[in-house]
């Protein structure tokens, strides 16, 4: 199997290619074959992988790309547990998110070019895992950045869409800015860039606490808050949701997102020497958890609620990579690929059966409308408020309890997960609660075909059964200390999203309370404006960043610096014009210059002699 | 004279005896394509004679003649050049001028000059080999005696010529009367003892004569009215042969005497240098007469070119110099020839009158596609764009320049080869505007004068691509 390790990426790679070169003479039919095949394809060989899988890393050098000097740039790949983890939620999930896609996305007009993209998004997220040293795998993570930048424009007619694309871009490319100088400071430490062989010298050379390691994490952490949505870098993903809801599902929320986790795992022997960074990462996922879902609380459109979702168990991920829980931040990796795929799957049944409603204010009583939609969602709020026994309960449980276990601030860290827990039971079952009970507002004029609810009933087994699956981890990260925490702390932990489904239940089933007055008070009013808009981050950038760099650009339209050069091109345009003058034509003028030099030169010898 | 061995002096001896046996032809019979044939074969005859004169040499002939590998060096360049010169007029007289058997004659007789230019040790060869040349060239700018032009353009050539040979010989007469002797090496020997002002009046006076010939400031004012009068063959033989000649008669004379050794000397040329690098390029920049432009930009070549006749004093070996020098003469004369010829030739496939004005270059890729692309290609190696002759020309000045620390030659370098570079583009850039759609009755030009242009542009990438075999040649016989 290690031998073909190069067909999983390969094969949506060369799906993409002719997508590409010859999609607009296909069929649409051909083009679904083609554009679904090739991953579930590649999701065949993750599986018989994973099925001969020894529990020892494969190695697959393909070809060297570039040598200059030291740097040997090979495309060369390295499978362990993470990684296989890894593959099977890109091409798992990923294959049922082409398969929904082959539906959703019919009858428009771009349809090859959609799953053109979309193919080639998944070599490129499969490159960024399977690569074995860093340059390989920024190569597939500038990939999925590109791929997301054409797939949030996708309905590029629309300008509010591209402007999304840009935006996302952008912000990203600051952190892949920092990412870039991360890898050329571990390149001028180490002579390499491969992932082990850096880890391997990095415990050597560095003692714990050493100020480059802790500046070479730092940078890399840039490029993860970047990808990953995470403080401060997280204001893109938002407006991203103005790509197709499929493409939300797959890149937004199951996997690119995830891609700074994943960085931040690989090379977490070198977050190991860092101590100062790792508390930097448990912090950033702290705060942008319980930012994100008092955000996520206060929107009306349904795909913004998920994205502030996506964001926050982002964090819960950042949290649990901070605290040493690396194995649980995997775990909660996979399980929220799950419960979110299968949110904005059943996210997207609605808007596709709604005339592309996407306001929850104008849903309701969809319970009985659309009953598979409604259990597939009822399961993702319960996933992803991790109620007992659901997917999302075990991994969160483990992030949470870890965070009470952390070395610095242990106890503060674990109130904070316990009260985003608390939030993201309430703002789940708001969701729930508003889109399928009470009046109805809008009717479905449609059912989800097939092609679509396959795809939400598998969800909706691994939302329920995907925690008792765990993790093949335990040879890449450490072994964690398992302590067992208080008892009153794991029913705490337990029992928070119980209360949150509770108090959900209270406010926005019209019994005993009404969310209505609540927001109509004025200090509601204010706050749900505030945290409307995402505390104001974006108006804040606009002030800070945007504004001032529109006006250094409208400065400069006028090319200023120019001017200096405009003078020269004058000067010689001035002394062009006084010697054509010279230039007369004249025979006995000539013949002055001629006499009138050699004068002047012997004028020059004799001087120069003294 | 007993002892010499003929040989080292074969292309002088083919050349003058090619050119009575073509004297006694024409009288014979007249017959313009025989005339034609034979003058290319007395000139290849003479380029290919170089190679059994290797044998011969170095040999003094007479003190007149240095027969060594530099003379026999630029002795093939010249006659390579007189020969294109000969294949491409034939194409442009055309029937202009019905029997043109003397134009052959007088090419001939200007190309003997210019080889004894090379031989030249002494400095009565140098004014035989130069009034030789230049008298020839007297009749051919003004070849063309119905138009108006090139007969001005011959009598102001005339006129200031002779104001120059006077200089120069004045130039001797004080050289004489400072040293006692005439040849190079008696010059240098007598140098270190006679420390006087007249020695250096008669130095300066001998490079405002030679000065003339090679159009630099001050004695640049005739290049353009010449350079736009006369034939463009003329032209271009104007440029190659009789710059490239003067400029190794002068470099020897530079070297076999030590001439660079004197301060004050240096100080004139590196002035001259300076000042006809920023003159030709700043008249150049927005003329709009095309062949005046490459008249004032030869001023600025030839700036260039004086950069190593001051880097030869100031370098412990002067080689480097040298060589630069003389690779630079082969890119440049070959560069030349090719914009000229391929102008005339251009010219005359645009059917009417001689290509003038920049407009008249409107549109010319979409009617002439090869020759335009030559022409580019010529225009590209003048600029010095790197991958032709030019490039690699300008960058071995540079490092001729850079071992002798002259930075300010090198700035003005820099800046007038920014500024040349809007010129030439300007007419790059003019070819490909769309023209107004006028497919003139467009006449092929003869597959002679097509294959020595292929030719002559093909030299000119080779010498930009593969520099090395060249260099090599002109390490070891220089």
């Amino acid at each position: 199997m290690k031998d073909l390790l190069w067909l999983i990426p390969a094969l949506p790679l060369a799906s993409a290619t002719l997508l590409i070169l010859g999609g607009r003479l296909m069929s649409p039919r051909i083009v679904a074959a083609l554009g679904v095949g090739s991953v579930g394809a590649a999701a065949i060989c993750v599986l018989l992988t994973v099925l001969q899988w020894q529990g020892a890393p494969l190695e697959s050098q393909l070809w060297t790309w570039m040598q200059v000097g030291e740097l040997s740039a090979g495309v060369s790949f390295y499978v362990d547990g993470l990684t296989l983890v890894m593959l099977s939620v890109i091409t798992g999930v990923g294959f049922l998110i082409h398969l929904y896609s082959a539906e959703f996305m019919a009858g428009d007009e771009s349809y090859a070019r959609y799953f053109a993209y979309l193919n080639l998004f998944v070599t490129a997220m499969l490159t960024l895992v399977m690569a074995d040293n860093l340059l390989l795998l920024f190569f597939g993570w500038e990939g999925v950045g590109a791929c997301s930048y054409l797939l949030i424009g996708f309905w590029h007619f629309d300008a509010a869409n591209g402007a999304a694309a840009r935006k996302a871009f952008i912000v990203t490319r600051a952190g892949d800015a920092a990412m870039a100088l991360g890898l050329f400071l571990l390149f001028a430490e180490f002579g390499t860039l491969d992932i082990q062989a850096m880890s391997a010298a990095a415990g050597e050379r560095w003692e714990v606490g050493n100020p480059t390691a802790v500046l070479a994490t730092a940078l890399l952490l840039g490029g993860a808050v970047g990808k990953s949505a995470q403080l401060p870098l997280h204001t893109w993903l938002p407006d991203a949701m103005a790509g197709p809801t499929p493409v939300s599902a797959l890149i937004h929320a199951a996997t690119m997102v995830t891609a700074g986790v994943y960085l931040v795992a690989r090379t977490h022997e070198l977050f190991l020497l860092a101590p100062p960074t790792l508390l930097a990462v448990a912090i950033i996922g702290l705060l942008t958890l319980l930012l994100a879902a008092f955000a996520a609380l206060c929107q009306h459109d349904i795909k913004r609620i998920l994205a502030w979702s996506t964001i926050s168990q982002i964090g819960y991920m950042f949290l649990g990579l901070g605290v040493g829980a690396w194995g649980a931040s995997v775990f909660h990796l996979m399980t929220h690929a799950f419960f979110k795929a299968l949110l904005f799957l059943a996210a997207g049944a609605i808007i596709h059966c709604l005339h592309h409603e996407h306001d929850i204010r104008n849903m309701g009583g969809l319970r009985t409308r659309l009953p598979l939609v409604f259990i597939s969602f009822l399961i993702g709020a319960a996933a992803l408020s991790a109620l007992p026994l659901t997917s999302g309960f075990y991994s969160k449980d483990l992030i949470v309890l870890a965070a009470f276990e952390a070395p610095v601030a242990g106890p503060w860290l674990w109130a904070g997960a316990v009260l985003g827990a608390f939030l993201t039971a309430l703002y789940s079952f708001r969701l729930v609660f508003v889109v399928f009970f009470g009046r109805t507002n809008t009717l479905p004029d449609r059912q989800p075909g097939p092609g679509m609810a396959t795809p939400l009933a598998v969800l909706c087994a691994f939302a329920l059964v995907g925690g008792w699956l765990g993790v093949p981890v335990s040879n890449v990260f450490p072994e964690a200390e398992t302590g067992h925490a208080a008892l009153w702390v794991e029913v705490i932990s337990i029992g928070v999203p119980l209360l949150g489904l509770g108090l959900a239940w209270l406010l926005f089933l019209g019994r005993g309370l009404d969310a209505g007055d609540l927001v109509a008070s004025p200090p509601g009013q204010a706050l749900y404006g505030f945290w409307h808009a995402g505390w104001r981050v974006d108006g804040l950038y606009d002030w800070l960043w945007v504004k001032p760099y529109m006006g250094l650009a409208a400065l400069l339209r006028s090319e200023p610096v120019d001017r200096l050069y405009g003078a020269v091109v004058g000067l010689c345009r001035l002394l062009h014009r006084a010697l054509s003058n010279s230039q007369t034509g004249r025979l006995r003028q000539y013949g002055t210059v001629m006499v009138v030099g050699v004068i002047v030169l012997l004028n020059i010898v004799w001087r120069a002699a003294g | 004279m007993s002892g010499v061995n003929w040989w080292a002096i074969a292309p002088l001896l083919v050349l003058s005896g090619g050119a009575v046996l073509l004297m006694l032809l024409v009288a014979a019979r007249r017959d313009t394509p025989l005339s034609w044939i034979t003058t290319a074969l007395i000139l290849a005859a003479a380029a290919l004679s170089c190679l059994p004169a290797r044998e011969a040499i170095p040999q003094a002939v007479t003190p007149l003649l240095m027969a060594d590998s530099y003379a026999l060096f630029f002795t093939a360049l010249f006659a390579i050049c007189g020969l294109v010169t000969v294949i491409v007029s034939h194409e442009y007289l055309g029937e202009r001028h019905g029997e043109n058997e003397e134009f052959f004659l007088l090419v001939l007789l200007s190309t003997l000059g210019a080889v004894t230019l090379a031989y030249a040790n002494h400095f009565v060869a140098l004014l035989l080999g130069m009034e030789l040349m230049g008298v020839s060239l007297y009749a051919l700018i003004g070849y063309p005696d119905k138009l108006e032009l090139p007969l001005e353009a011959a009598i102001k050539y005339l006129v200031l010529s002779a104001a120059a040979s006077i200089t120069f010989v004045f130039g001797f007469a004080l050289l004489y009367a400072a040293v006692g002797v005439l040849d190079y090496p008696g010059i240098g020997a007598a140098l270190a003892s006679a420390d006087n002002p007249v020695l250096l009046a008669s130095a300066a006076m001998i490079v405002a004569g030679l000065g003339y010939k090679l159009s630099v400031v001050p004695f640049h004012m005739w290049t353009p009215d010449v350079y736009e009068g006369a034939p463009a063959p003329i032209t271009g033989f104007l440029a190659a042969v009789s710059k490239g000649a003067i400029f190794a008669a002068l470099l020897r004379w530079w070297m076999a005497s030590g001439l660079y050794e004197l301060p004050g000397l240096l100080t004139l040329v590196a002035l001259v240098a300076g000042a006809s690098m920023l003159v030709g390029n700043l008249l150049a920049l927005l003329q709009d007469n095309i062949k005046r432009v490459l008249a004032y930009s030869s001023i600025a070549h030839m700036g260039y070119l004086l950069i190593v006749l001051v880097a030869c004093g100031l370098v412990a070996d002067p080689h480097l110099a040298k060589e630069a020098a003389a690779y630079y003469l082969v890119a440049y004369s070959l560069t030349s020839l090719a914009a000229f010829t391929l102008l005339g030739l251009l010219s005359r496939a645009s059917g009417s009158k001689e290509l003038a004005s920049l407009d008249d270059l409107t549109g010319l890729f979409w009617r002439q596609p090869g020759l335009s692309l030559l022409f580019t290609v010529a225009l590209l190696s003048l600029a010095g764009i790197p991958l032709t002759a030019g490039f690699v020309g300008k960058f071995y000045l540079f490092s001729a320049g850079v071992a002798g620390s002259l930075w300010g030659l090198l700035a003005l370098l820099v800046i007038g080869s920014a500024i040349g570079l809007y010129y030439y583009l300007r007419m790059v850039y003019r070819m490909t505007l769309a023209g107004d759609a006028q497919p003139a009755a467009v006449e092929r030009p003869g597959w002679p004068a097509r294959l020595t242009c292929y030719g002559l542009v093909l030299a000119m990438l080779y010498l930009g691509i593969v520099p090395g075999p060249l260099m090599e040649i002109l390490r070891t016989i220089l």
